[in-house]
C-alpha cells in the first residue's frame, strides 16, 4: 500500500524534505504551538456554536415569557445543550489562550531578537496575526446580544466612528450601520467573526509556518555549544509529531477541565438589552485600553482639517497605532548584525530587554488605571488622574532606567571579559 | 538579453497587450468601489425609529408593558434622574428602536439651576440626551453627593444643573440638553436637542449617498 503510494505521489520525497525538519527543544518555543492549538480548538468549537446561533436581533419570546433579541435566546439555547455551556466557555477561553499565547509567543521573539534579517516577513506577519485575533476577538463580543456585548460593542463603534474625515465609513462598514439599532449589525458581525477573519486568519497562519520551515527557526543558545554551525533539533516526524500530539491533547484536556468547572461569559446574568448601560470592563487584553480611555481628559481635542480630532480617538486608536508601527519598523531599525543564526541572550541586549520591561510596565500600569471608577468610589489615592499618568509614564521610565543599570552592573562585566 | 528578447520588447504587439491588460484590471477595480458602496448599509426608518420631534410625550424607558408618560409629580427634586424615550402623541409608538432617542430626565430646585438651562427646563425638570459624548454608552448612573450624572463606561460625569458641564472624565463635551414643557401634567419635548447627540459624527457620514 506504502509502495503503491509513494510511486505515484512520491512520499519518501515528502517525508525527506518536510517531515525531517530539524525543531529545536526549547520550552519558549512552544508557545506557538499553543497559539496554533487554541485556534484550531476555536474553530472547532465555533463550528458547533454556528449550527444552533441564530445571528439577528429580531425578537422572540421565551418560554418564560420574557421578549428577548434571538440572538440571545439562542445563546441560551446553547447553554441549555448538553455540553453546549461547556463548548461556548471552551471557544471563550480559547480565545483568551490564543491571545495570551500570541503575545507571549511575540514577547519571546523580541527578547530573543529573532524579528532581525532575514524573519523580518515572518515578523510582520505575526504581528498581523496578533492584530487580526484581537480583532476577531472584538467582533465575536457582540454576538451573544446581552447587555454586556452591547456595552462593549458601543464603544467599539464610538472608538472606529472617532477616527477622523473617515470613522464614520469604516465604522458603518464594520458595523454594518449605526451600532446599536440597526438590524444589519448582528449579520455583519456574525460574517466577519465566523468567515472572513478566520479565513484571513488561516491564510496568514499557513505563511507564517510555511515561512517558518523554508527558513527554519532559530537555533536556541546550547546549540551553538553542542554542535557548532550545525542544525540541532529533532526531526518533525515522529519525535516532534509527538510532543505536539501530547501538547494538544493536555492543552484540549486542561481547557476543557477550566470550561466544565467556570462558565465563560454568563449571558444570563448580564441579561437582554436595557436601555442602561450597566457597570462592565472589557477582558483583560483590552483593559489597557480601556484604562487609557478613562485618563485621557476631555481638553485633549484639536480641530484639524475640519475635523475633530477627540481623546476617544487618541486613546482608542492613536496610542495603540502608535505602538503598533513602532513594532512594525522595529527590524528594519535595529538592523545590528549578530550570528542571526542563533537567539541572543536577553542579558546581552540590556537596552532592548529594557525597553521591553518597561513596555509591559506600561501595559500593567495602563490596566490599572482601568479600575479608575473603582478606586474612586473606595476613595483610594488612585483614584486621582495625576497619580495615575505618574504611574503610567513614569513606571515604564523608572523600569527602563534600573533595569538597565541593574543589567550593566550583573551581566556588564561578562561582556567585557568576552571582549577581551 | 538576447535578440529576440530584445526585438520582443520593442514590438507593437507586446505594448498592446500590455495596455489591454492594464485597462481591464483598471476598470474591474473601478467597478469593484461601485460594489463595495454596498457594504454600508442602506438606512431604513420604521416608526420605532423615527428621531425625537417637537411635541413627543416622554414615557419611562424601563419597566415594559405599556409605555408610561412620565409626569410632573413624579419627579422629586434631589431624586436620581430618569431614562426616558419619546413616544408620538398621535400614533402612540415609542421611539425605542434608535439609542440616540435615549433621554435622561431630572428635577432640580428651580434656584440651583444656571439661568441658560433654567430657560429650557419646565418647573425645574431638566432633559439631556442620555448618550455620553465620549463613546456612546448610555450615561445611566446618578451620583447623589454631587447630583450629577455618571456614564458608567469611562467615567464621565456631568453636572445636569449646570448644562450637563463635564465636571470629571473625558467626554469631549456636554450632553445636549432637550428642552422641556408641562402639558396636562406630563412632560413634553418642547423643541429638539440643542446640540449634536452622540459621539461627534464625522464629515464622511453627513454625506452619505
Amino acid at each position: 500500500m506504502y509502495k503503491w503510494l509513494d510511486e505515484r505521489l512520491d512520499l519518501s520525497g515528502l517525508y525527506q524534505k518536510v517531515l525531517r525538519k530539524a525543531f529545536p527543544v526549547h520550552h519558549s518555543f512552544f508557545l506557538g504551538e499553543i497559539t496554533l492549538f487554541a485556534f484550531i480548538v476555536l474553530v472547532l468549537t465555533g463550528v458547533f456554536l454556528t449550527l444552533n446561533y441564530e445571528p439577528s436581533i429580531r425578537e422572540v419570546k421565551l418560554p418564560d415569557g420574557r421578549t428577548v433579541p434571538a440572538a440571545y435566546a439562542s445563546v441560551l439555547y446553547i447553554d441549555s445543550l448538553p455540553f453546549g455551556a461547556v463548548i461556548r466557555s471552551l471557544h471563550h477561553w480559547s480565545a483568551h489562550v490564543m491571545i495570551a499565547a500570541a503575545f507571549l509567543h511575540m514577547l519571546r521573539i523580541l527578547l530573543s531578537g529573532a524579528y532581525k534579517k532575514p524573519r523580518e516577513i515572518n515578523y510582520l506577519v505575526g504581528l498581523a496575526l496578533l492584530g487580526l485575533a484581537v480583532v476577531t476577538a472584538f467582533t465575536g463580543y457582540a454576538l451573544p446580544y446581552d447587555n454586556y456585548a452591547v456595552t462593549a460593542t458601543r464603544i467599539g463603534y464610538g472608538i472606529a466612528a472617532s477616527i477622523p474625515w473617515v470613522g464614520g465609513a469604516i465604522a458603518e462598514v464594520m458595523f454594518g450601520g449605526e451600532f446599536p439599532g440597526s438590524e444589519r449589525s448582528i449579520p455583519r458581525l456574525y460574517s466577519l467573526h465566523v468567515l472572513w477573519l478566520p479565513l484571513l486568519l488561516m491564510a496568514l497562519i499557513g505563511l507564517h509556518l510555511a515561512v517558518m520551515i523554508k527558513q527554519k527557526h532559530t537555533q536556541p543558545r546550547y546549540a551553538e555549544r553542542v554542535a557548532p554551525g550545525k542544525i540541532l533539533g529533532v526531526p518533525m516526524y515522529p519525535q516532534q509529531m509527538v510532543m505536539m500530539v501530547i501538547l494538544f491533547a493536555l492543552y484540549v484536556g486542561i481547557m476543557t477541565m477550566i470550561a466544565g468547572a467556570f462558565l465563560a461569559h454568563p449571558v444570563e446574568a448580564f441579561g437582554p438589552p436595557t436601555p442602561t448601560t450597566p457597570a462592565v470592563k472589557p477582558d483583560w487584553y483590552f483593559l489597557w485600553l480601556y484604562g487609557l480611555l478613562q485618563i485621557i481628559p476631555a481638553s485633549w481635542q484639536f480641530q484639524l482639517f475640519g475635523a475633530t480630532v477627540g481623546p476617544e480617538f487618541i486613546g482608542g486608536v492613536l496610542i495603540p497605532g502608535i505602538l503598533g508601527i513602532v513594532a512594525l519598523l522595529l527590524p528594519f531599525v535595529d538592523t545590528r548584525k549578530d550570528k542571526m543564526r542563533y537567539l541572543e541572550l536577553p542579558s546581552e541586549h540590556p537596552v532592548r530587554t529594557s525597553a521591553i520591561l518597561a513596555l509591559l510596565v506600561f501595559f500593567l500600569m495602563s490596566t490599572l488605571a482601568g479600575y479608575k471608577i473603582d478606586f474612586q468610589q473606595q476613595g483610594s489615592l488612585l483614584g486621582n488622574n495625576a497619580v495615575l499618568w505618574t504611574l503610567v509614564l513614569g513606571g515604564p521610565l523608572l523600569t527602563f532606567f534600573l533595569a538597565y543599570t541593574l543589567m550593566r552592573i550583573f551581566y556588564g562585566k561578562k561582556e567585557e571579559e568576552k571582549a577581551l | 538579453m538576447d535578440e529576440r528578447e530584445i526585438r520582443l520588447r520593442k514590438s507593437k504587439r507586446r505594448l498592446f497587450i500590455k495596455t489591454a491588460i492594464g485597462t481591464g484590471i483598471g476598470l474591474s477595480l473601478v467597478s469593484a468601489f461601485y460594489v463595495g458602496a454596498s457594504l454600508r448599509p442602506r438606512k431604513e426608518v420604521t416608526p420605532e425609529k423615527e428621531p425625537l420631534k417637537p411635541g413627543d410625550i416622554l414615557v419611562y424607558a424601563q419597566g415594559g408593558g405599556e409605555p408610561k408618560p412620565i409626569r410632573l409629580e413624579d419627579l422629586k427634586p434631589g431624586d436620581p434622574f430618569v431614562l426616558a424615550y419619546p413616544m408620538d402623541p398621535k400614533t402612540k409608538v415609542v421611539k425605542s428602536g434608535e439609542a440616540k432617542n435615549t433621554v435622561l430626565v431630572a428635577r432640580y430646585p428651580l434656584e440651583a439651576l444656571s439661568p441658560e438651562v433654567a430657560q429650557h427646563a419646565a418647573e425645574g425638570v431638566v432633559a439631556y440626551s442620555a448618550v455620553c459624548t465620549h463613546l456612546g454608552c448610555i450615561v445611566s448612573q446618578w451620583v447623589a453627593e454631587k447630583k450629577a450624572a455618571l456614564c458608567p463606561c469611562h467615567g464621565g460625569v456631568f453636572d445636569l444643573a449646570q448644562g450637563a458641564r463635564v465636571i470629571f472624565g473625558p467626554p469631549p463635551r456636554p450632553i445636549p440638553q432637550l428642552p422641556l414643557q408641562v402639558e396636562n401634567g406630563v412632560l413634553v419635548a418642547a423643541g429638539e436637542f440643542l446640540g449634536e447627540v452622540g459621539v461627534k459624527a464625522q464629515a464622511s457620514s453627513r454625506c452619505r449617498v
